[in-house]
């Protein structure tokens, strides 16, 4: 072997190997192999649930008022999230932007037409209600039609979002009993003062 | 053949490789040691510091001390020190014991490194007694955290220092059997500035490869120690090739040690970047790391005894270079993955937050993985957790499981994702160490004049 082959030999050999396998890494996205990245909480985003009834609607709320308070916020949905997990104080902000956010979200599905009728949440509201077995029954002989026309869904949505305390549903929030305590209350209030609203407005 | 030299060189051969695996052997070990000897990270890390700092510091006075004592005596009493201390390791009840008996086992390597150097020479002569005592130290370099994982995973992290009390137990005879004379000869060189230079900043690199790959491996990827241990062990596979590739070749020695630099370098750089989690990532730039280090680790310890009295001065100037180079390693790539683990768990949780929003699940399952999760993330604060019993304990139904597998499968996923870019830039820094290196033989040195 040459004294110059002997020279470039080695380094080319290894110049070639080298580039080789940082070669092959980077063409299957070598350096990219990281956490995701948190999306951006204010483009709108599409959500759904594995759940029926009161909780699916509640659970899409959830995550859309999430993602909109996240974007008054300037925070990510994750970040906002693990922020709301936390133990201790809710500042004043964290309580608006959420309120502000879960109304934006009723709105959004108000929107985009996937906020059920009230004739599809009757049942299940009433099984929860606390209210006297005669008037459950002649509640449920009502047909869809009435229902609908006396209760508007969104209106009893942001009724329930503006009763709410919502600092102290995130005090509670692994108290499962407590926290449906609480929903279930703000929501038959609601559904009492819509009612009852529509028909002085009728009247 | 003689028995001496059938039995009583290959025991010594195998010293010298024991002593040097001592340097890493520990480190698929640490996590176990964590644990059993309830202490913190940073003090476990002293457990592999202070091995390396000791042999680094003691190897010069411990071979000037050498000339003057009786080098069979000094052999078998490094080695039955060496034996005594690995015994009082692996009996240590405290991190704080464990860390003195490893200093002594440092001391006790660093007299039988040396007496063992001079014993072999005399057994086999000048040239092939060096290249015994330097083939024996790269192949216990290479083979150390291979070697410890497989023992803690098959026994715990307590057999890696019993295993190695009997081989220095028969040593200890078998030193004695070697009738080696102290060769006085007065300090004719000076230390070689240049090979032991390369072979410091060579060390710290290479203890990037094999220290931050197996906690990669073990801590991050969440694999058993002996999957990683088989895992490193491509490295020491790769560095066998490299003498036929070197043969092969024949290229002069500073173009030889330039290129396994390079190899090292390259391959640390590509270990800073795999595609993902799977193990066969880190084969390829495990090879590269091998070939270099077996192209320059023996090169460079030749070229800094070669012609050089006295030779036991200069192999003490080789060692201390080596693990100098380790401690240095080490000092300067702790505190750079620690800060990044800590600092990945803020995008690590938010992507754990991300994929349980979103997850295919009831809203109470949700809830109720959250909450697990975040038990399982506050218990294991500071370190990677481990999110299987969030996911073991789940009270959900039969139907879900599948979709709770998924999710399982997925946030494992991102913090192995999240571990990995942790740990990169400390490859990077451990291929910028090799590139120094590199520089060093680079550099044109002085021309001497006749």
């Amino acid at each position: 072997m040459t004294s110059r082959l002997q020279l470039v030999a080695l380094p080319a050999v290894a110049v070639l190997l080298v580039s080789g396998v940082l070669g092959v890494q980077l063409a299957h996205d070598g350096g990219r192999f990281e956490p995701l990245h948190p999306a951006d909480p204010c483009v709108a985003r599409t959500v759904t649930s594995q759940s029926d009834g009161i909780d699916g609607l509640s659970e899409r709320l959830v995550l859309l008022g999430i993602d909109g308070a996240a974007c008054r916020l300037h925070l990510s949905r994750e970040a906002l999230t693990l922020q709301l997990a936390q133990p201790g104080a809710r500042s004043e902000e964290e309580v608006d932007a959420l309120r502000a956010g879960l109304h934006d979200a009723v709105r959004r599905m108000k929107d985009d037409g996937t906020l059920p009728p009230a004739s599809d949440l009757v049942d299940e509201a009433l099984d929860n209600a606390d209210l006297n077995g005669f008037l459950k029954a002649a509640i449920k002989a009502l047909p869809d039609s009435v229902i609908n026309a006396a209760v508007k869904i969104d209106d009893v949505l942001d009724r329930t979002i503006d009763d709410l305390d919502l600092r102290r549903v995130l005090e509670d929030i692994d108290d499962h009993d407590d926290l449906n305590r609480q929903v279930n209350a703000a929501v038959e209030q609601s559904v009492k003062d819509s009612v009852v609203d529509r028909l002085k407005s009728l009247l | 053949m003689t028995p001496v030299r059938r039995v009583a060189a290959p025991l010594l051969a195998v010293t010298v490789a024991m002593v040097l695996a001592d340097s890493a052997v520990v480190t698929l070990a640490l996590p176990a040691i964590l644990f059993h000897l309830h202490t913190t990270v940073g003090q476990v890390a002293w457990v592999l510091i202070a091995f390396n700092l000791v042999l680094g510091v003691v190897a010069v006075p411990v071979a000037w001390a050498f000339a003057r004592a009786q080098p069979r005596i000094f052999s078998a009493v490094g080695i039955a020190v060496f034996a005594g201390a690995s015994a009082w390791c692996a009996g240590a009840g405290s991190i704080e014991v464990l860390i003195v008996a490893r200093c002594l086992q440092a001391l006790g390597g660093a007299l039988a490194l040396v007496g063992c150097l001079e014993q072999l020479v005399t057994v086999y002569g000048e040239k092939r007694g060096v290249t015994a005592w330097v083939t024996a130290g790269v192949v216990g370099t290479a083979t150390g955290p291979v070697a410890g994982g497989l023992l803690t995973d098959a026994f715990s992290w307590q057999a890696i220092f019993v295993v190695q009390v009997p081989f220095a137990v028969l040593a200890v005879p078998a030193a004695l059997a070697v009738p080696a004379t102290a060769a006085r000869v007065q300090d004719r060189h000076r230390p070689a500035l240049r090979p032991n230079l390369t072979l410091a900043l060579l060390s710290a690199a290479l203890t990037a490869a094999l220290f931050l790959l197996v906690l990669l491996l073990v801590e991050g990827w969440r694999r058993s120690p002996s999957t990683a241990a088989l895992t490193v062990s491509v490295v020491p596979l790769a560095a066998l090739a490299a003498r036929p590739l070197a043969r092969l070749l024949r290229p002069p020695p500073q173009v030889e040690v330039a290129a396994g630099c390079f190899l090292v370098a390259g391959g640390l750089a590509c270990l800073a970047i795999p595609p993902s989690s799977d193990l066969a990532w880190t084969a390829a730039p495990q090879a590269l790391v091998g070939l270099g280090l077996g192209l320059t680790v023996d090169r460079l310890t030749a070229q800094a005894m070669e012609m050089r009295l006295p030779r036991v001065q200069h192999a003490g100037w080789t060692i201390g270079a080596r693990h100098a180079g380790v401690v240095l390693g080490l000092a300067i790539l702790t505190p750079v993955f620690t800060a990044d683990l800590q600092d990945a768990q803020v995008p690590a949780q938010e992507a754990i937050a991300a994929l349980v929003l979103d997850a295919p699940l009831e809203a109470a399952d949700k809830i109720e993985v959250a909450q697990a999760l975040g038990r399982e993330l506050t218990d294991q604060e500071g370190r990677i957790p481990d999110l299987h019993r969030a996911f073991a304990d789940l009270d959900i139904a039969p139907e879900d499981r599948p979709a709770a597998d998924r999710l399982e499968r997925d946030l494992d996923a991102q913090l192995e994702a999240a571990a990995t870019r942790a740990f990169r830039d400390s490859f990077l820094i451990g291929a910028g160490l090799a590139l120094l290196a590199l520089l060093t033989v680079l550099v044109p040195g002085r021309r001497t004049t006749t």
